[in-house]
C-alpha cells in the first residue's frame, strides 16, 4: 500500500469505533491450516484479545486468496481489511487502543528489534521446516495445504506453493541451510528471548505488548503441533521461563477456549 | 599454533571508494570485525580480477577452510577466539540479534533498492564502479548479475513477487528504513557504541550498513538526505572510519577531518526528533499530493479558458 493510501486508511479508521461484528478470517483449522499461519492468526488473536476488542474467527478454505497480501490472517472490520499482525497493530492504534504507548522511544526500538527477529529466525524456520524439508512436506504440509481441492488442482497449488517458498529461502539464504542448522537457529532465537524476558510477566514491564502477542503465537503453535519429529518443540521446551510465559498468556486471555 | 593459523586468515572482498574501505555492505562488516576484535586479516580485493564472478564475497580463508557470509565467518572468528563481544552480558547478547535481525529485515531492502534498482543511482554511480572494477569482458556481466539478485531479494522477500511490483513496495520499504533509521538513532543516544566504550558485533553490522549510505555520492537518495538528519548514526560511522580504518591505505580522505571527538550531543533530543516527525509528515504530505494529482478521479482543471464567443475582436461591447 503506497504511504497516501495508508493515509486514508488511518483516517478512515479513526472515524468509527471498534464493531461487534468483527471477524478474522484463517484457512481450515482442523484440515488444512499450516504451522507458520497458525502462528500468525494465534498472535493476532491474542494481540485482539489483549487489547480487549472482540473478533469472531472464520474458517475458510480460500482465505489466503482472500486476503489483501496474500498472508494470513486478516480481519474483516466495517467495511475494511487488514492483514499481517504489523497493519493490524497500526489500524486498531488508528481507532484508539494501543497496547505500546507507555515504553518509550528505546524500549519501542528495541520491541520492534525482538519482533523483527521473531519474524526473521522462527518464522522463516517453520517455513523451512514445513516446505523445504521433504519428509514434512511429503507428509504432513502438501496434503494439508491443498486438502480443500481435488485433483489435480491441489497437486498444483502444492507445488506452486513448495516452489514459491523455496525460492524465497534461496534468496535470503537460507537454501544451503541443513535441518539440523535450522533448529540451532531456533535455539538461539528462543535463548535470546528467553534472556530478554529473563524472570519478568511480560517483555516489558507488568503489561503485554504486540511482541508478547506474537512471541506467544509462534511458541504456542510450535508447543502443541505435531510434526514428524518432535525435535523443534523440544528445542523450545528446554527453555522454562518460555513455558511459562506460554501457559500465563494462554490462562489470562484465552481460558475460555477450549484446545 | 594458534597464532600461524591466525596470521594465514586471508579475506576476499570487495576493494574500497568513497573514503571506505569496502563498498560493499557485508565485507565492511567482516573489515569492521576484525578491526574491533583484533584479528589480523590478510585483506585481499577481488578487484579486476576472475574472482568477481567466480567467488561468492566476502569469503575468508583460513588454511584449507572457507568461509562465507558475514554471521559464518564472523562465528568462525569467535571460534579462533577473537571475540568482539566478550563483555556483552546475556541480555545484550539476546539484543544484538534482535538488533541486526531489525537492519536486515527492514534496512537492507531499501538500501539494495538504493544502490542497485534505482535507476538514477544505479547507471550513475553503482554500474560504472563495479564495471570499471571488474576485468574485461566481465564488466558487461557482473553489475547486472548483482543488479537482478537485488531486485529479486527484495521482490521475494517484501512483497508477494506475482502480486507486487516493485513499484508498489518502494513506498513501503522506503517508510520501513527510515523508522528503523530512527529506532537505531535512538538506541544509540549519545553514546559512541550500541553497547559501552567498546564496539561490538552490532556495531559491525550497523557499520557495514549505514556507511555506504552516508558516503557513496548518491545523485538521488531522500534515504541518504534522512540518514543525514541523523547526527549521532553519522557521528558513529565517521568516529568508526577515524578510529579503526584511518592508517588503511583504502581509506583516502576519511581523515580529511581529522580524528574526530566523541559524539557530542549538540542538538537538543527534543528537537531532533521534532525533526523526524516533520520530515515523516512532509513526505507523506508530499505523497498525498502526489498522489491526488496523479490520481484518475482527481478532475484535471480545464486546459484554456474556453474561447469567448463575443470577445474575440471587439473592443468596445456598446
Amino acid at each position: 500500500m503506497s504511504l497516501a493510501a495508508e493515509a486514508f486508511m488511518s483516517q478512515m479508521a479513526a472515524a468509527e469505533p471498534w464493531p461487534e461484528n468483527a471477524t478474522l478470517y484463517q484457512p481450515l483449522k482442523e484440515d488444512q491450516i499450516l504451522l507458520s499461519d497458525c502462528a500468525s492468526s494465534l498472535a493476532v488473536q491474542a494481540y485482539l484479545r489483549m487489547c480487549g476488542l472482540p473478533v469472531q474467527v472464520f474458517c475458510r478454505a480460500n482465505a489466503e486468496y482472500m486476503s489483501p497480501s496474500g498472508k494470513i490472517p486478516f480481519i474483516h472490520v466495517g467495511n475494511q481489511v487488514v492483514s499481517e499482525l504489523g497493519p493490524i497493530v497500526q489500524f486498531t492504534k488508528a481507532k484508539g487502543h494501543s497496547l505500546s504507548d507507555g515504553l518509550d522511544d528505546v524500549q519501542r526500538a528495541e520491541m520492534k528489534a525482538y519482533m523483527e527477529l521473531v519474524n526473521n529466525m522462527l518464522l522463516t524456520a517453520e517455513l523451512y521446516i514445513q516446505w523445504c524439508d521433504d519428509s514434512t512436506a511429503t507428509e504432513i504440509s502438501r496434503p494439508r495445504y491443498s486438502s480443500p481441492y481435488s485433483w489435480p488442482l491441489n497437486k498444483i497449488l502444492a507445488y506452486q506453493k513448495q516452489w514459491e517458498v523455496r525460492r524465497k529461502m534461496n534468496a535470503i539464504g537460507w537454501g544451503g541451510k541443513t535441518l539440523e542448522q535450522v533448529y540451532e537457529d531456533v535455539s538461539q532465537c528462543c535463548q535470546a528471548l528467553s534472556q530478554r524476558l529473563g524472570t519478568q510477566s511480560y517483555f516489558f514491564n507488568k503489561q503485554p505488548t504486540e511482541l508478547d502477542a506474537l512471541v506467544f503465537g509462534h511458541l504456542f503453535t510450535i508447543l502443541t503441533t505435531r510434526l514428524t519429529s518432535t525435535e523443534l518443540a523440544e528445542r523450545v521446551k528446554s527453555y522454562s521461563n518460555l513455558l511459562s510465559f506460554c501457559r500465563r498468556v494462554e490462562q489470562t486471555y484465552f481460558e475460555d477456549k477450549s484446545s | 599454533m594458534n597464532q600461524n593459523m591466525a596470521a594465514a586468515m586471508e579475506l576476499r572482498c570487495w576493494g574500497g571508494d568513497w573514503g571506505l574501505p569496502s563498498v560493499h555492505t557485508e565485507s565492511l562488516i567482516v573489515l569492521a570485525y576484525t578491526k574491533f576484535s583484533g584479528a589480523k586479516v590478510a585483506v585481499s580485493p577481488i578487484d579486476w580480477t576472475w574472482k568477481t564472478i567466480t567467488v561468492t564475497v566476502p569469503e575468508l580463508v583460513c588454511g584449507d577452510t572457507a568461509v562465507q557470509e558475514p554471521t559464518q565467518i564472523l562465528n568462525f572468528l569467535r571460534k579462533q577466539r577473537f571475540n568482539a563481544d566478550y563483555e556483552l552480558t546475556a541480555r545484550q547478547g539476546a539484543d544484538t540479534m534482535a538488533y541486526i535481525a531489525l537492519l536486515e529485515e527492514k534496512l537492507q531492502p531499501a538500501l539494495l533498492h538504493t544502490f542497485w534498482v534505482d535507476a538514477e543511482n544505479y547507471s550513475n554511480l553503482t554500474r560504472p564502479w563495479f564495471a570499471s572494477r571488474s576485468p574485461f569482458p566481465l564488466n558487461f556481466f557482473v553489475p547486472g548479475r548483482l543488479a537482478s539478485g537485488a531486485l529479486s531479494r527484495i521482490l521475494l522477500t517484501t512483497g508477494e513477487a506475482p502480486l507486487h511490483r516493485i513499484s508498489e513496495v518502494e513506498g513501503k520499504i522506503y517508510s520501513d528504513a527510515k523508522e528503523c533509521l530512527n529506532l537505531l538513532s535512538y538506541r544509540l543516544g549519545t553514546a559512541n557504541f550500541f553497547f559501552g566504550n567498546s564496539p561490538t558485533s552490532l556495531d559491525a553490522f550497523a557499520f557495514g550498513f549505514l556507511a555506504p549510505l552516508h558516503k557513496a555520492s548518491l545523485p538521488s537518495s531522500p534515504l541518504q538526505s534522512h540518514l543525514r538528519q541523523l547526527d549521532n548514526l553519522t557521528g558513529f560511522c565517521d568516529n568508526i572510519l577515524a578510529v579503526y580504518f584511518s592508517s588503511d591505505h583504502f581509506c583516502k580522505i576519511a581523515a580529511q577531518a581529522g580524528p574526530l571527538p566523541p559524539v557530542q550531543e549538540t542538538m537538543d533530543a527534543n528537537l531532533q526528533k521534532l525533526t523526524q516527525l516533520v520530515n515523516k509528515e512532509s513526505n507523506l504530505i508530499e505523497k498525498m499530493d502526489d498522489n491526488l494529482r496523479s490520481s484518475p478521479q482527481h478532475k484535471p482543471h480545464r486546459p484554456e479558458p474556453k474561447p469567448s464567443l463575443s470577445s474575440a475582436k471587439s473592443s468596445t461591447p456598446a
